[in-house]
């Protein structure tokens, strides 16, 4: 190895050394794309915080629970709202293809503000009082929430495939559009589905 | 007499008449009180969301805030349920409530924000001044390496003596 190689090495070791003492200062001036992919996360657990035990068969006039939950990786601080719903078998769900929520109006609501890559999660208690069997129908009048009661009209005829009276408890996650200044449905819901007796 | 007592029932008459007219006329006005107050409290609420993202794009900890405005969210929440219920009182409780703490959040965000600026400035120029003493540091240190190297490598090369073979000679 004569000088000039020695020198080639030294200068390119220097520059090397230069980059990284100038390391902070080109940080602020260049800008780094942050990777992964951005979305909500949006779920539903059991009474035990778990995916398991969810209520299925429920009577009317007691109370039963199940936490439902939002994970933001938005890159950013979001504000969300969850619509909680509920349906027979016949009333419509969120469309997913066509992104439109459920047409029905939302029993109860919850509103968080999610830091990113931070989550929140809520405990939903509900009930259902005022049900009553008619032939192959069962008719829910009451829910109850949270401790606030919602009167909905809601029938069910019995299922023969799957032997009960099905309902959904449903929740939609909406977020708050800066843009628009309202909420705007984010295309998720989660539900459980419900077996009513009375 | 029939017509004292005729009288009388169109007082009773007039005066319950007006007790209905009088609950009504509150009941509306409770109703706008309460809407007006869930207007302002949702706009204010989303009002100080937007100064907490200005905050955290400066670089500023929104945590505690964002804590305080999911507080705000669920009184704005309680305060829509109870107006769809007809409670408009309660309505009008919640909706101060979380209006007021939309206020707080908001002001907070806002010094936030000014220590974060402030701090972030800082921040900068320290980090600019270490990478350019650092730079200065390597240009000037290399040459003296460089030289120090340079008088080794010549003091080795003309130390070296030229050796001759036997078979060569």
């Amino acid at each position: 190895m004569n000088l000039e190689d020695y020198r080639t090495v030294f200068a390119a070791g220097c520059l090397v050394l230069m980059l990284i003492a100038a390391a902070p200062t080109l940080g602020l001036i260049v800008p780094f794309p942050s990777g992964g992919e951005r979305f909500s996360e949006f779920w539903v657990l059991g009474p035990n915080r778990m995916a398991e035990d969810y209520p299925f068969n429920v009577r009317a006039n007691e109370s039963y629970s199940v936490f439902v939950g939002v994970g933001n990786h938005m890159g950013v601080s979001l504000y969300y709202l969850v619509y909680v719903k509920f349906r027979n078998q016949t009333q419509p769900i969120p469309s997913a293809t066509s992104s439109e929520p459920s047409s029905l109006a939302p029993l109860y609501e919850f509103r968080a503000f999610v830091r990113d890559a931070g989550d929140w999660e809520a405990r939903v208690t509900f009930g259902f009082s005022n049900v009553s069997l008619y032939g192959d129908s069962v008719s829910v009048n009451l829910v109850t929430i949270n401790g606030e009661a919602f009167t909905v009209d809601a029938f069910s005829k019995w299922d023969s495939e799957r032997s009960g009276f099905y309902y959904q408890l449903f929740f939609e996650l909406w977020l708050y559009d800066q843009a628009s200044r309202s909420f705007i449905f984010d295309n998720r819901f989660v539900s459980t589905w419900l077996n009513v007796t009375t | 007499m029939s017509g004292l007592k005729l009288s009388l029932v169109l007082v009773m008459f007039l005066v319950l008449a007006s007790q209905f007219f009088i609950s009504e006329t509150f009941a509306e006005a409770s109703k706008d009180v309460a809407a007006s107050a869930l207007t302002d409290a949702e706009g204010v609420v989303a009002s100080a969301y937007q100064a907490v993202l200005r905050a955290e794009a400066a670089g500023a900890n929104v945590s505690g805030l964002l804590v305080r405005l999911t507080e705000a969210g669920g009184f704005l929440a309680n305060a829509r349920m109870a107006y769809k219920s007809g409670d408009f009182e309660e309505a009008a409780s919640f909706a101060n409530s979380s209006r007021n703490i939309g206020v707080e959040v908001e002001n907070a965000a806002d010094e936030l924000k000014d220590s974060a600026f402030f701090e972030r400035v800082q921040r900068m120029w320290f980090m600019m001044t270490g990478s350019i003493f650092g730079v200065i540091l390597v240009f000037f240190g290399s040459f003296w390496v460089w030289r120090v190297f340079k008088r080794r490598y010549y003091g080795r090369v003309l130390g070296m003596k030229p050796e001759v073979s036997p078979n060569e000679s």
